[in-house]
């Protein structure tokens, strides 16, 4: 067999179903061999950088991971975005990318360019063959590494005249990797003394973040929270973790995290950290984070995490599923009235600081599209989020009964990623509704990718949050850097209407909320991609948010004048 | 790299790893702690025993991170088989310096008979210039190469610390 032929051969062993990629040069040989391997469906993108985001969401939404084709020097470096969003989110992925002949490397040749060193930090490992003999086991230890332990994207860089060369491949199920040692024997040596204090403190609180959703922990979070009494918040990653309309859901946390998850936080006197890594949107100010907590329980599935930002009393290093599971049985029930003062306390938290928004300006609120988004949701739809302002309405009006799934970058924050991430999330799931939400400055960035979602018929509602500017800066520069607005107005954009009927799929644009029904009928009843611009409050912003540097005690709120 | 004596101890740790010999590890680790916000004061690396295994000596500061990131961090990568922290641990430690210096005449021998008082050694003479060569302890290069100081050194080399535990229950693989 050529290289080519081992490298399709190797990912249908592994289960691979699509490839998001872009051909080129320095990958001809695997793409000439593509249609031989039919099982294998491609969905030919319009940027690498959409289908790296692509790879990303298909893995988001269904756990295999994504799998990613570019070829060598650009193709390959314009996936390095999207690996890095995978990374600092934990998503399993796989690139495989062309390079230039192993005689050539090294001499600048035509498209070559040090993809290994520019992945690596942006990858959990990367691999660059030069042998064909060593390119079915490389794939399975990619696919491997990929999906154990804390899974990140892996890159195989595949020099081409190693895709031309022949040797018969062996196929080894037995991995050698001496060196990774992900957490497969959780050390649950701690799990009783956690459960004990949980039961213990007066004033406990869970915060949930990714690595509950990852490890499909849901329920066992909610049966943890339950039996312990616990009120439970969640990361803006661990959105979906938790139902928010539970009676013990904090929603979420951090530095635009929800009044009374914040008050829970500074006032626990316990506070147990689920598959999060405790960054900087979580605790704003290090030193002014949880300032009563006694007890600080970290379970992750990452030895590194502990003490990595915050240093805990107890420490399990397991994956969140097997430790909240094993956690249960030794929670001790609180007796009622152990827990009602804490309880009461949070309800009036709930009271004095609800989610507020602006009303009867005149405009359309962002609020208003995200509430009624939700309701059409019937608590079951993915919803995928850019970045900015609409994710973080997004993510607080977020309001399942029960788990669900949200997609967004939390961690790399990378703007253009909603649009391809819910293409990959809908061919993943096409059962699903997948609702797209995202600022009318992150869409431009890969609204080439329109043509993906024609060509392939998805059926995904985008929800454009247009203010016509760059809103989360803006709201910065008003509230934290003097007012002074700069280079944050997009006036000169696209008729988005216009815009989706160029690329071939229906267009609307609702500028008043009587407008809204209508407009999400149609969204609902039409088959395959539609896009509403909703021209929203220009000056609508996020609240509440904590200053930039200050703790969490300092998070503001929308005045209520304007409420 | 700048003297570690000069810092608090305990933010520099010495760490021994065996790693996988294949292209690119080196970069691999000097990568991650620059990512991380370390900073490698000394690094050697030689084959071991294994065919394969490389083994890493490193004194890395840990920056502003908890000083058992660096062993966290490290063991994180797959090309890394074993870490030890041998920070607080028994360990030996050896370095290795050669020391040219531009001397001549009688400033020659009173030169050379601090070396060998020392326990150094003149490995290479010129007309215009000898070599000497002295291993040992971190603190023991430090004070051969105050004492040659004063006769002018123009060149230097050295090796960065190799270290070891001298505890039995250190396991090779």
């Amino acid at each position: 067999m050529t290289g080519a032929e081992i490298v399709l051969e190797a990912l249908q062993r592994e289960g691979v179903d699509v490839i998001f990629g872009y051909p080129g040069g320095a990958n001809l040989p695997i793409y000439q061999q593509l249609p031989r391997y039919p099982k294998l469906r491609h969905v030919l993108v319009r940027h690498e950088q959409g289908a790296a985001h692509m790879a990303d969401g298909y893995a988001r939404a269904c756990g295999r991971p994504g799998v990613v084709f570019a070829t060598s020097g650009p193709g390959a470096l314009n996936t390095i975005t999207g690996l890095a969003t995978a990374y600092m989110d934990s998503i399993p992925m796989v690139a495989i990318t062309g390079q230039q002949n192993t005689t050539l490397v090294g001499r600048d040749a035509f498209q070559e360019s040090d993809v290994i060193g520019c992945s690596m930090p942006v990858t959990k490992h990367n691999y660059m063959i030069t042998r064909v003999d060593d390119i079915a086991r490389v794939i399975h230890e990619a696919f491997h590494i990929a999906t154990t332990g804390r899974p990140g994207p892996v890159l195989i860089d595949i020099c081409k005249d190693v895709q031309q060369a022949s040797c018969e491949p062996v196929w080894r199920d037995a991995i050698e990797l001496p060196g990774y040692r992900p957490a497969f024997t959780p050390d649950l040596s701690r799990v009783r003394e956690a459960a004990d204090a949980l039961s213990r403190a007066a004033r406990p609180v869970i915060l949930a973040g990714h690595g509950v959703i990852l490890s499909g922990g849901q329920q066992e979070l909610i049966a943890l929270a339950e039996r312990s009494v616990t009120p439970t918040g969640t990361t803006l990653l661990g959105v979906g973790a938790f139902p928010v309309r539970h009676p013990l859901s904090l929603h979420m946390t951090g530095f635009m995290g929800t009044g009374w998850n914040l008050k829970a936080v500074q006032n626990a006197d316990l506070l147990m950290m689920v598959g999060m890594r405790v960054d900087d949107r979580v605790t704003a100010k290090l030193s002014e984070w949880a300032p009563n907590v006694e007890t600080f329980i970290h379970v992750d599935i990452d030895p590194s995490e502990m003490g990595k930002n915050v240093r805990p009393h107890l420490e399990v290093v397991a994956d969140a599923k097997t430790a909240l599971r094993e956690m249960l049985p030794h929670v001790q029930e609180p007796k009622p009235e152990c827990r009602r003062p804490w309880l009461t306390q949070i309800d009036r938290w709930r009271e004095e600081h609800p989610l507020k928004y602006t009303r009867s300006n005149g405009h359309l609120q962002p609020q208003d599209v995200m509430i009624e988004m939700y309701r059409r949701c019937d608590d079951d739809a993915i919803v995928v989020a850019d970045v900015g302002q609409n994710q973080i309405w997004a993510a607080l009006w977020w309001n399942y009964t029960r788990p669900g799934l949200f997609i967004n970058s939390g961690g790399a924050g990378t703007m253009g990623f909603a649009f391809p991430a819910s293409i990959g999330a809908k061919i993943a799931r096409p059962e699903k509704a997948v609702w797209c939400v995202a600022g009318e400055g992150g869409f431009v960035m890969t609204a080439q990718e329109l043509s993906v979602a024609v060509k392939h018929r998805l059926d995904i509602k985008i929800v454009l949050l247009n203010n016509f500017s760059l809103g989360m800066v803006r709201q910065f520069q008003d509230d934290f850097y003097g007012g002074v607005r700069s280079e944050v107005d997009l006036t000169e954009m696209p008729d988005f209407v216009k815009l989706a009927d160029a690329y071939g799929l229906p267009g609307l644009c609702v500028e008043r909320i009587e407008d809204m029904p209508a407009a999400f009928d149609f969204a609902e009843r039409t088959r395959g991609p539609v896009l509403i611009d909703f021209r929203i409050d220009p000056d609508a912003n996020v609240y509440p948010i904590v200053p930039l540097g200050k703790g969490l005690n300092d998070f503001t709120e929308l005045p209520d004048e304007y409420a | 790299m700048s003297t570690p004596s000069a810092e608090p101890l305990s933010r520099f740790r010495v760490l021994t790893a065996v790693v996988e010999d294949h292209p690119g590890v080196l970069t691999r680790v000097a990568g991650m702690i620059r990512r991380r916000g370390f900073n490698i004061q000394g690094l050697s690396v030689g084959p071991t025993d294994e065919r394969g295994r490389s083994r890493m000596t490193l004194t890395v500061d840990a920056g502003h991170a908890e000083v058992d990131q660096v062993q966290k961090q490290l063991d994180r990568l797959i090309e890394v088989i074993e870490v030890e922290d041998l920070t607080e641990a028994s360990r030996l430690s050896r370095e290795l310096a050669l020391v040219k210096l531009a001397v001549t005449g009688p400033q020659r021998d009173r030169a050379v008979a601090e070396v060998d008082r020392f326990g150094g050694r003149v490995v290479d003479a010129g007309a215009e210039h000898v070599i000497v060569e002295v291993s040992g302890e971190f603190d023991r290069v430090e004070r051969f190469l105050e004492l040659l100081r004063p006769y002018g050194i123009t060149d230097l080399a050295r090796s960065g610390p190799v270290a070891m535990s001298t505890e039995v229950a250190v396991h090779e693989r």
